[in-house]
């Protein structure tokens, strides 16, 4: 019964991995990647391991998310740089 | 193993669990289990709010820690958190600005949600100001819920607003 809040965290960590791999849209995923990162950390802290769940918030919430998303930007504008350029430079 | 450094009773006489332990599992299951379910399924602007109110409650879940393992350190994973995570949302707004106008299938309960993750600090913060050490750790804890307060509003604002090619369901908010 002490270890309910681990339990709780160790099944929310694993129900959120299985969604975030079952996620076929980069989009979509990268969100589901974001609730992951946020699961992981809470395990972490309530396994007693507060410094990896500083790291864990700073890559997991952010940085991996933000990639993803990145690159599928990055990707989703390659077919409008074939349309005639209208003096912009592409920047939104 | 427990010591008292928060004044309260230790965990394992008449409870399994201490109070604020019991709070931050109830939170996990009735608040993060129903955001991961709204981070699954429905268009990109419901996946994101509801990334927003998954942020909000695993702060709190992380600020109930601290008096629930008697580690004061752990306020500090909850002011990253309270820092990153509306910070986040809002980044991920700006990306995704292509894909919000589609809307969400349920605005009055995405407006719900949104509110809800605001109005669920307090009830939180306020005990938990109590139980620390007075000073700054005190502070610290208020630090955390005004952040959180005010992320949450201004990340539920800028996602609950109507989508600009206006489909006719959502009037304005």
């Amino acid at each position: 019964m002490t270890e309910l809040p681990v339990l709780l965290g160790l099944l929310l960590a694993t129900t959120a991995g299985t969604a975030a791999a079952l996620t076929r849209d980069p989009v979509h995923q990268a969100l589901v990647l974001s609730v992951l990162g946020l699961a992981l950390a809470l395990l972490f802290t309530l396994l007693q391991a507060p410094d990896v769940a500083l790291s864990q918030l700073a890559v997991g919430t952010v940085l991996t998310p933000l990639m993803v998303l990145l690159s599928v930007r990055k990707v989703r504008r390659r077919p409008r740089e074939d349309s005639p350029a209208d003096g912009r430079g592409g920047k939104r | 193993m427990r010591g008292t450094a928060y004044g309260g009773e230790a965990p394992g006489k008449r409870w399994p669990v201490n109070g604020w332990l019991a709070a931050a599992c109830l939170l996990l299951v009735l608040g993060l289990g129903p955001a991961l379910c709204g981070a699954v399924v429905g268009p990109v602007r419901s996946r994101l709010l509801a990334q927003n109110v998954a942020t909000v409650l695993a702060a709190l879940v992380l600020l109930l820690s601290s008096p629930g393992y008697d580690r004061p350190a752990y306020l500090d994973t909850a002011l990253v958190l309270a820092v990153l995570g509306p910070a986040g949302t809002l980044v991920y707004e700006r990306l995704l600005a292509e894909d919000l106008p589609r809307g969400t299938p349920w605005p009055a309960l995405a407006r719900a949600a949104s509110w809800a993750s605001v109005a669920v600090v307090p009830p939180v913060v306020v005990p938990v100001c109590f139980a620390v050490a007075p000073g700054r750790t005190t502070v610290k804890v208020l630090v955390i819920g005004a952040l959180l307060v005010a992320g949450s509003a201004v990340c539920g604002r800028a996602l609950a607003r109507a989508p600009r090619t206006a489909v006719g369901e959502d009037s304005g908010d």
